[in-house]
């Protein structure tokens, strides 16, 4: 007896919550069958996890290293030791020993716990691929003036097997081995160009995205929404011009239209981007709501509710918005896309605020700082477009789940 | 209808007549939605000019503002360059200056660039454009067909594994930008796989050779273009397979369709001229759609692949803040969209037999 | 005016197609008498749909009167037209279209309770929607109540949704087509039940339908209105009508209804109509609207002159009709198909 209204204080107040978790469990009961939509609901969660509560015990590496830094997935530091010393795997082996660090990711966190049993000896890098610095480091390992080597670029292997100087590969070959791979935690998706960890920047750099495309939507749907019943429900001459005003806006190409007007105003805050982003959405939506309020307004059922007496406060919400919410739903989830690729279209091009760490500004710095053309920067560079990918394809797969379920012909046969 | 009204026996060219002519051929579809597309450039233009010229922060203020900080000359001579550059008389009212604008406009006359002075905007956008048209319309025109097959073929084999691999796959391919596209084909297939040369590929032919009608510069402007392309492909694909699916399935279910069947026709011909034909009509009208939403999204992909079209060209402009470049090319973008809107009405009457009878939609 | 519940009054109505006005109704007189069952029948598109919203209020006449208890229902304000407002109802034709796919059963019965404080809040709106349901032989109702319209059939939808047009104590209920969309097997049920319903509740039945067979089964004690082209071309007790049709038009009805008996039916002259095109509405013909296809044309006299309605010269009964040559007294002549 749940559906009664009776909108006795306690009960009209649980009702709505009631009802919306009675939908809910409903829709997930149907959501099962339909496996695209459970892969992209299920997806979506995992986003939600991933980036609004993660971060909140992952911290942001913002530690930067070295210049010039970019480590494979998985990279760890790995231990170079002249070949008479191959026992050396671990850091209570280094004890009393002299090492040398190159001043790279994490390196000085990593070794304060042993700082006070090594003698430490720092070498500076310059370039990644021969930096002077590593390969002074190495043929100082070669020549024992150092015991050990803690390195944090796959790099060093190359540097010693395919040295192109005959003298310092020899040398570098027959003295120095790498005789642990996976000293200290690793880095799941390796390091970007400061030598910082890329998972820590892919768990922190949905949160603003995400938020700001949500606003676009809200604002978006909203106004769409209102106006798109205003329109419908008063027609004559405002009718007509929201809908002058709506085909003019369409005609308008929306993402140029956003680049000239980033262009000019150069935003500061990715949250008003949103606002601008969800005041330019709005045409088609409200477009298909008025055709939906003018075609449910002179249903059968909505003139039943008339004969009945019943309020025009019912019968808009009561009546023709419970039939329209899940296409509103539907295109609330597809504005919401919509936003996200403007808004990263526009951080690529560097026309939006870069000071939030998002996806879309790692993808900005990967092509500004040239790794996206690196080949060791698959990492750096799959990342935050996998990320971005893979937000984008569960909302899809949802929305279109969504449609299908709601899809009246399909529900009459229920 | 629009032939008839222009038709019309003219013999005593009274005034009545004349409105009354005037009359019945805005009624005519034809004319009436060639009269809307006018009207909504003219109202686009308007609110560009309006936006160029007084809105807070405007361009024009901002470059008086640069060049009196910069070169500290007087205000009215800063103010006479700008409107120099932005082609407009300093002394004259607003509302002479818009319809000097308008006049100018109608003569495709732009005004020229801010940033490079002496060089026409036109002259500009006409060097850039074709470029992007080739690109958008090359990867529109195979993406269309390509749909179309694929989308009467999830048709045909409708729940079968094929029918849900392709529909998967095609939420793949709307759901993800066609930027981020773009970016998995350079990292993936360029610089992981090492199958092109990313660098190389850059500007829209090998600037080495000299453009004209010989093999290898053709060679050259298809594989430069090849990758934006590639990416305009895949980005439209899914929605054309999934509109065309849905589309064939709603003529599969015609009368016509099981009469031709009965009749005994070949299966291939009832695919091809039955149920292809009718079912990739609606089609058609979103293909024209499509023009506006690929041409303007253009920008990024242009901008990634560093190909040189008007997106790259728009881009470039917004770099520097030359703003009647800017106002130029989204103009000019504007225009193609109403144009093409324009041009599914009016081909969507011609196509559709049921709209040509009435005339109205 | 006691005895009349609704009264049309010179009623016209008119919509507006693109650039086209369709006189829809046109001149209609009726008066719907306390506790009759008037039947309007019509071939689509007659207005006879037209004609029910606007008994029901639901639409307002474009010229012409329509009184509600002697008093025009465009100047009742307040509780008046609320009063109105709850005592005309309607039972729509599409089962699947009148009832709102998002509402449960019980949702959809309690708003206008609640709304007209018909019951008393809680537990008196549960107890009435109960009652309401197990009238219109919803039974067990329990396995009814929280049901959507998706999980009905046809034939339980058109009963929720006369329960619903129940639900605020009408006296007056127009069902326009009420059964033509429910299977065949269980519309006499349904009839049935609504006739059961009008001596249990008081209630006036407006029946509007296409089917002349239909009518005369159901209002077999009461009135018939036939319209044509939106017009009331005749009017009066469906016994008289049945027995001895005046109009040209109420003769073909009844000419082509088939008799139970097939011998009958065979050996039953066919009127053939001098043509089978229904005019359009907007390029009615001048004159009397049938004239173009009615078998006993009078040329010079059916072209010339609307005819309005009014009681037939040789018949002794009270049917009205809207026929010249018959309000003349001229003999028919029948012409050649």
């Amino acid at each position: 007896m749940d559906s009664r209204p009776t909108p006795t204080s306690l009960i009209a107040i649980l009702w709505i919550p009631w009802s919306v978790l009675r939908a809910a469990v409903r829709f997930i009961s149907r959501l099962r069958s339909n496996i695209p939509g459970m892969i992209g609901f299920i997806g979506l969660v995992a986003y939600f996890i991933g980036t609004f509560i993660m971060p909140r015990f992952i911290e942001f590496d913002s530690e930067p290293n070295l210049d010039e830094i970019v480590g494979p997935i998985g990279s760890r530091i790995q231990l170079a030791v002249h070949r008479e010393n191959a026992h050396l795997v671990t850091f209570e082996d280094l004890a009393g020993k002299t090492v040398g660090v190159v001043d790279q990711t994490g390196g000085p966190d990593l070794i304060a716990p042993y700082a006070h049993i090594l003698t430490i000896e720092k070498y500076r890098w310059t370039s990644r691929r021969a930096g002077p610095g590593l390969e002074a480091s190495l043929i100082d390992l070669a020549n024992r003036e150092i015991d050990a080597l803690l390195i944090f670029s796959k790099t060093v292997t190359e540097l010693i097997t395919n040295q192109e100087d005959p003298e310092l590969r020899a040398l570098f070959n027959e003295n120095i081995v790498i005789s642990n791979r996976a000293l200290g935690p690793p880095h799941l998706l390796g390091t970007d160009t400061q030598g910082r960890d890329i998972a820590t920047h892919v768990v922190h750099g949905g949160r603003v995205l995400i938020l700001t495309a949500l606003i676009g939507g809200v604002i978006s749907t909203s106004v769409a929404l209102f106006l798109g019943s205003i329109a419908a429900l008063t027609g004559g001459v405002l009718d007509s011009a929201l809908t002058a005003l709506t085909n003019l806006i369409l005609a308008i190409p929306r993402f140029p239209l956003l680049v000239v007007m980033a262009g000019v105003i150069r935003f500061n805050n990715t949250l008003y981007l949103g606002v601008l982003i969800g005041l330019l959405g709005w045409p088609a939506l409200m477009r298909a709501i008025r055709s939906q309020v003018l075609s449910l307004r002179e249903r059968d059922f909505v003139e039943a509710a008339r004969s009945l007496g019943l309020s025009t406060n019912h019968i808009m919400f009561r009546e023709i918005l419970p039939n329209m919410i899940s296409y509103v739903m539907i295109n609330f989830i597809f504005s919401i896309t919509f936003a996200m690729y403007e808004q990263i279209g526009l951080v690529v091009l560097g026309l939006a605020p870069i000071n939030d760490y998002t996806w879309g500004v790692m993808l900005y710095f990967g092509r500004s700082r040239g790794t996206l053309y690196n080949p060791d920067g698959a990492s750096m560079a799959l990342s935050p477009v996998l990320a971005i990918a893979f937000f984008q394809v569960c909302l899809v797969l949802f929305a279109r789940a969504l449609e299908e379920i709601f899809d009246p012909r399909l529900r009459a046969a229920v | 209808m629009a032939s008839q009204s222009l038709n019309a026996p003219l013999e005593t060219p009274g005034f009545d007549r004349i409105i009354d002519a005037l009359g019945r051929a805005l009624k005519s579809y034809t004319v009436r939605v060639f009269v809307q597309a006018i009207l909504t450039i003219w109202a686009v233009a308007t609110l560009t000019f309006l936006l160029v010229r007084e809105m807070p922060g405007n361009p024009i203020d901002v470059l008086i503002e640069q060049i009196l900080t910069q070169e500290g000359i007087s205000y009215q001579e800063a103010y006479d360059r700008v409107a120099a550059s932005f082609n407009f008389d300093p002394d004259a009212s607003l509302l002479d200056l818009y319809f000097d604008w308008l006049g100018d406009l109608l003569r495709f006359d732009l005004g020229t660039s801010i940033t490079s002075p002496g060089t026409e905007v036109i002259d500009e956008i006409a060097r850039f454009l074709p470029w992007t048209v080739f690109a958008v319309g090359m990867g529109l025109l195979i993406s269309f067909v390509l749909g179309i097959v694929l989308g009467m073929t999830m048709a045909y084999y409708r729940d079968s594994f094929l029918d849900h691999s392709l529909s998967f796959l095609s939420s793949f391919m709307t759901g993800v930008p066609n930027y981020i596209w773009g970016l998995l084909i350079i990292i993936v297939l360029g610089i992981q796989f090492n199958l092109f040369n990313v660098g190389e590929l850059r500007g829209t032919y090998d600037i080495r050779l000299v453009p004209g009608l010989n093999a290898e510069f053709l060679l050259s402007v298809c594989k430069h273009a090849a990758l934006p392309i590639a990416t305009y492909v895949i980005a439209t694909l899914g929605g054309w397979m999934l509109n065309m699916k849905s589309s064939t399935m709603g003529v599969l279910n015609e009368d016509y369709v099981n009469v031709a069947e009965a009749r005994g026709l070949k299966d291939k011909r009832i695919i091809t001229s039955y149920v292809g034909r009718n079912a990739s009509l609606p089609l058609f009208t979103q293909l024209t759609i499509a023009v506006g939403f690929v041409l303007g999204s253009g920008v990024v992909i242009e901008e990634i692949f560093v190909y040189w079209g008007i997106g790259h060209y728009l881009f470039q402009a917004i770099t520097v803040r030359d703003y009647t470049s800017m106002q130029g090319v989204f103009l000019i973008l504007t225009m193609a969209v109403v144009f093409s809107n324009l041009f599914a009405d009016l081909t969507y009457g011609m196509l559709d037999p049921r709209v040509r009878i009435s005339g109205e939609r | 005016m006691s005895s009349s519940v609704i009264d049309l009054k010179r009623v016209y109505r008119s919509f507006k197609s693109g650039r086209d006005i369709v006189p829809v109704l046109q001149d209609i007189n009726i008066s719907v008498n306390r506790l009759e069952f008037l039947c309007l029948v019509g071939e689509s598109g007659c207005g006879k749909t037209t004609t029910g919203k606007i008994i029901c209020g639901l639409l307002p006449p474009s010229a012409g009167i329509v009184e509600f208890e002697g008093a025009d229902i465009a100047s009742l304000r307040g509780e008046d037209y609320r009063r109105f407002r709850r005592s005309v109802q309607i039972i729509h034709q599409d089962p699947y279209a009148s009832l709102n796919p998002t509402q449960t059963v019980s949702e959809m019965l309690s708003y206008p309770l609640v709304r007209h404080k018909l019951a008393p809040r809680g537990r008196g709106v549960l107890q009435r929607v109960h009652e309401l349901l197990e009238l219109v032989d919803l039974t067990p109702v329990g396995d009814f109540v929280n049901k959507y319209p998706h999980q009905l059939s046809g034939g339980q939808r058109q009963r929720v949704s006369i329960a619903r047009a129940l639900t605020t104590e009408p006296s007056v209920i127009v069902a326009d087509e009420a059964v033509s969309m429910v299977d065949v097997s269980i519309r006499i049920g349904i009839l049935q039940m609504m006739m059961d319903l009008r001596d249990r509740l008081d209630v006036t039945i407006v029946f509007i339908t296409h089917d002349l067979a239909l009518a005369k089964y159901f209002a077999w004690d009461g009135r018939i209105g036939v319209m044509y082209l939106g017009r009331l071309v005749e009017i009066g007790r469906t016994q008289e009508i049945i027995r001895d049709p005046q109009h040209p038009y109420t003769r073909v009805l009844l000419s082509a209804i088939p008799e139970p008996d097939p011998e009958k039916t065979r050996s039953k002259q066919h009127i053939q109509l001098r043509s089978e095109d229904i005019p359009r509405l907007t390029e009615l013909p001048p004159g009397c609207s049938f004239h173009p296809r009615c078998p006993w044309y009078m040329a010079e006299v059916c072209d010339q002159e609307v005819p309005e309605l009014s009681v037939s010269f040789q018949s002794g009964s009270d049917v009205e009709v809207a026929c010249i040559p018959l309000q003349r007294g001229t003999e028919l002549v029948l012409h050649d198909a």
